[in-house]
C-alpha cells in the first residue's frame, strides 16, 4: 500500500488515490495545513452524532470517515451498551461484513480484510470500530484517524450519558408521580362516593399506575367475582373460578400468563389483585398487557404488583366508604318515607276525643314503630257512639298502606248511615278484593246507644273485649272472619244490654299480649283482674290503670306491638 | 370505554388543533405523534392538544408527548394543551411537561393567547 494520505473535498468529486498526501490540492489561502482541515472536516460531521438517534450513530460515523478519508471500503460497529457484543452498524457495499464482531478474534471476518482497525474507545467504555480497508496510513494519519475514533467514542459516550441523565430524571419523576398517585388516589377515591364515578376512577388510576392496556373491576356477587367496569372487553362476565380462587387464596398480585387464563381476549399477560374488606374479599382488580417503551405488550412486573397490591388496599377502603354512603343513603330514604307515613297515619286517628252527651270517652294509641297496624276511630250518629278498634296484619309500612285503605272505606261506608253489619260486609268485601292475598284485619266495632241502653257490635276476629256492669264482666266474642279473609263472608249486627253506669272496653292484642323480657304475657287473666278492681271507675280512670299496668309489667323490655285501647262508659242514670 | 385513541385535526391558519379521544398510551401517542410530525412537516409551528376527551393517559404517552414538545422546541415553535381533567393536570406538571408546554384551561383561551 502506497497510499496514506487524506483526501480532499476541494480536489474535485472523485477521490484522489496517488500516493502521498494531498497537501497540493489545497488553496493556498488557508492557514491550516490540508491535513489538518480534513480532521477539522472529519470532526465537525461527527458532531453530529450529539443530535443523532442513537441508531443512526453507526451511519454517521461510517458517512464521515468515507467522507473525508480515501477508505471508502470498510464498516462500523458499535455496542449498544456496555459489555455488550458489537453489532454491525454500518458498511460500504462492497464490504461482506459479519454481524456480531467478535473483538478477540486476531483476524476480523471481513471481505476484504481490513487495513486498519480504529476503536472508538474512552478511558472507561469500548463503544466499538470503525475497519478500514485498503492502502495503508502514514503513522501520522493513523494518529489523527485514531483521535477522530477517540473523538467519536467521547461523542457516543456523551449522548448516551445525557440520554441516561434524561431517562433517570424521567424514571425520578415518574417515581414520584406514583407515589403521588397513590396519595391522591387515597384522597380521590375516598371522596368519591358514588359507586359508578369511583369504579371509573379506579380503572382510569389502575391503568395509567401499571402502564396496562386494559383493565376491570369485579364485584362479589355471591360466590362469584362480577364484572362491574371494564376499559376494553372482558372473556367473561365472571371472573374464572379457577382465577378466583387463586387469587383469594393469595390475597395478593398475582400475574397470569398462560393463554387459557386470560382475563381479556387475545392478551399476552394478566394481574389480578383481590381487594379484600373488613371480613372477605369483596372485589378483584384485573390488569392487561403491560406496554414496554419499545412498543411491545409483556408481563407486569414485581414493583408493578407492589403498586397494585397498594392500590387494591386503598380501592377496598374507597368501596367501603361507597358502600356504607350508599346504605346511609337508602337509610335516609326510608325514614323519610317512614316519617312521611307517620304523618300520614297520625293524620287518619282521631285528634281528638269527641265529647258525647251521657258517654265518657277514653283512649289510647301507642304504636310499636314509627308506623303501625292498629286502628281506631270514633262517630256519632242521632245520640250513639260508634268506637272501632282494627289491627292489621303485619307491621310497619305495608300495614301502614292497608290501614290507610281500611280508614278511606271506613269513612265513606258510616258517611253512607249504613247499619254495623252492613258496613263490616262490605269492608270485607272491600278489602278482600284490593290486597294482598295474606292481608287481612281483625276489627270490632260497638255503637252505644245510652238511650236505648244498649250496646251493638260486630267482632270479626278481634280480641273478646270486655262490657263491665256492675261486678259482672262480659266478653264479646268474636262471631266472623276476620275482615278480607274470605270474600263472600258476611256480618250480622249483635246486640247485648248495655244499662246507665255500664263501661265497654276495646282493645288491641298489644294490650293483652305485652311481653316483659322474659317473654311472659301479660295476658287476659289479668286484664279482668284489673277490670274487675275499676269496675266503678271513670273511663279515663281505667284506661290509665290498665296503661299503667301494662308498662309496670312490660318494664324495660321493648314494646313488641301496636297498644290500642278505647274505653266507653255510659253515665249512671 | 374505548381503548384506541382517535385524533382529529382543526387546521388554523398556520396552526393547528388536535382533539384526541381516548387513552394517550403508546399506540395513542404515537398517533398523536403522526399527526403532530405531518403538521410540522407542513410548516405547522402553533400546535394546541385539547385533551378534553382524554381521561387516562400513562407514562410511554407521557414520554412521547415530551418527544413531540422537543422536535416542536427544535423547529422553534410552541405546543400548548388545554382541558386536562384534574389528574391528567398534575400528572403534566409533575412529568415536568408543563415547563416546556402552555396549559390552558379552555380552548377559547388557549386560541386567543396563541394567536390561532
Amino acid at each position: 500500500m502506497t497510499y496514506v494520505g487524506l483526501s480532499s473535498p476541494t480536489c474535485g468529486p472523485g477521490r484522489t488515490r496517488e500516493s502521498g498526501l494531498v497537501r497540493n490540492c489545497y488553496p493556498s489561502t488557508l492557514l491550516m495545513s490540508p491535513l489538518a482541515h480534513h480532521f477539522a472536516e472529519l470532526l465537525h460531521d461527527l458532531q453530529q452524532l450529539e443530535r443523532a438517534a442513537l441508531p443512526s450513530h453507526g451511519a454517521l460515523i461510517f458517512d464521515a470517515f468515507n467522507k473525508h478519508t480515501p477508505f471508502d471500503v470498510g464498516a462500523v460497529y458499535v455496542r449498544d451498551a456496555r459489555g455488550s457484543e458489537m453489532r454491525l452498524a454500518a458498511k460500504s457495499n462492497q464490504c461482506v461484513a459479519p454481524e456480531i464482531l467478535d473483538d478477540a478474534e486476531a483476524e476480523l471476518p471481513l471481505d476484504p480484510a481490513p487495513r486498519h482497525v480504529i476503536p472508538m474507545r474512552t478511558a472507561r467504555d469500548h463503544f466499538g470500530v470503525v475497519t478500514l480497508a485498503g492502502d495503508t496510513a502514514s503513522d501520522e494519519d493513523l494518529q489523527m484517524l485514531n483521535a477522530a475514533g477517540s473523538y467519536a467514542a467521547s461523542l457516543i459516550s456523551n449522548h448516551r450519558l445525557s440520554l441516561e441523565m434524561r431517562e433517570g430524571d424521567f424514571q425520578l419523576k415518574y417515581r414520584l408521580w406514583e407515589l403521588e398517585s397513590l396519595y391522591d388516589i387515597g384522597l380521590s377515591i375516598a371522596g368519591t362516593l358514588n359507586i359508578d364515578a369511583l369504579a371509573d376512577e379506579i380503572l382510569f388510576r389502575m391503568i395509567s399506575l401499571i402502564n396496562a392496556r386494559r383493565a376491570a373491576l369485579f364485584l362479589r356477587d355471591g360466590d362469584k367475582f362480577r364484572v362491574y367496569r371494564s376499559f376494553g372487553d372482558t372473556r367473561s362476565d365472571f371472573l374464572d373460578d379457577e382465577i378466583t380462587d387463586r387469587v383469594v387464596a393469595a390475597g395478593e398480585a398475582l400475574t397470569f400468563e398462560d393463554a387459557s387464563e386470560c382475563i381479556f381476549p387475545g392478551c399476552i399477560a394478566t394481574v389480578a389483585v383481590p381487594i379484600k374488606g373488613n371480613n372477605a374479599v369483596i372485589g378483584v382488580l384485573a390488569a392487561g398487557d403491560r406496554e414496554t417503551r419499545e412498543g411491545d405488550v409483556g408481563a407486569f412486573e414485581a414493583n408493578e404488583l407492589r403498586l397494585l397490591s397498594l392500590f387494591a388496599n386503598q380501592v377496598a377502603i374507597a368501596l367501603e366508604n361507597a358502600r356504607l354512603h350508599k346504605e346511609a343513603l337508602e337509610k335516609q330514604a326510608m325514614q323519610r318515607e317512614l316519617d312521611l307515613a307517620a304523618t300520614i297515619q297520625s293524620d287518619i286517628l282521631p285528634k281528638s276525643i269527641p265529647v258525647v252527651e251521657g258517654i265518657e270517652l277514653a283512649a289510647l294509641s301507642k304504636p310499636a314503630k314509627q308506623v303501625g297496624g292498629d286502628y281506631h276511630a270514633f262517630f256519632q250518629r242521632e245520640g250513639t257512639l260508634t268506637a272501632i278498634v282494627a289491627d292489621v296484619s303485619g307491621k310497619s309500612m305495608p300495614a301502614a298502606l292497608l290501614v290507610s285503605a281500611f280508614h278511606a272505606a271506613v269513612q265513606l261506608l258510616f258517611a253512607e248511615g249504613r247499619e254495623l253489619g252492613d258496613i263490616a260486609t262490605e269492608l270485607n268485601r272491600h278489602i278482600h278484593s284490593w290486597s294482598a292475598e295474606n292481608k287481612f284485619i281483625t276489627m270490632i266495632i260497638a255503637t252505644i246507644d245510652p238511650e236505648a241502653e244498649t250496646i251493638q257490635f260486630i267482632n270479626a276476629g278481634h280480641n273478646p273485649c270486655y262490657v263491665i256492669t256492675g261486678d259482672r264482666i262480659e266478653q264479646l266474642r268474636s262471631h266472623g272472619l276476620p275482615i278480607g279473609i274470605l270474600g263472600s263472608s258476611k256480618y250480622m249486627t249483635q246486640t247485648r244490654p248495655f244499662p246507665a253506669g255500664s263501661t265497654v272496653v276495646l282493645y288491641s292484642d298489644g294490650i293483652c299480649e305485652a311481653e316483659n323480657a322474659a317473654g311472659d304475657e301479660w295476658g287476659n287473666e289479668a286484664f279482668e283482674e284489673l277490670l274487675a278492681r275499676h269496675a266503678n271507675s271513670s273511663a279515663s280512670a281505667v284506661r290509665d290503670a290498665i296503661a299503667e299496668a301494662v308498662d309496670t309489667f312490660v318494664a324495660d323490655a321493648p314494646q313488641k306491638d301496636d297498644e290500642t285501647l278505647v274505653v266507653a262508659r255510659t253515665a249512671t242514670a | 370505554m374505548t381503548e384506541e385513541l382517535k385524533v382529529a385535526v382543526d387546521r388554523k391558519g398556520n396552526g393547528a388543533v388536535l382533539y384526541t379521544k381516548g387513552y394517550i398510551n403508546n399506540v395513542g401517542g404515537e398517533e398523536i405523534a403522526n399527526r403532530a410530525y405531518e403538521l410540522m412537516d407542513a410548516d405547522v409551528r402553533t400546535l394546541l392538544l385539547n385533551l378534553r376527551e382524554t381521561k387516562i393517559v400513562n407514562s410511554i404517552g407521557i414520554s412521547i408527548l415530551i418527544e413531540i414538545i422537543e422536535k416542536m422546541i427544535d423547529k422553534g415553535g410552541t405546543i400548548a394543551f388545554c382541558c386536562l381533567t384534574p389528574v391528567i393536570h398534575k400528572t403534566f406538571q409533575i412529568m415536568g411537561l408543563a415547563n416546556y408546554a402552555r396549559i390552558f384551561d379552555n380552548e377559547e383561551a388557549a386560541m386567543s393567547e396563541l394567536g390561532l
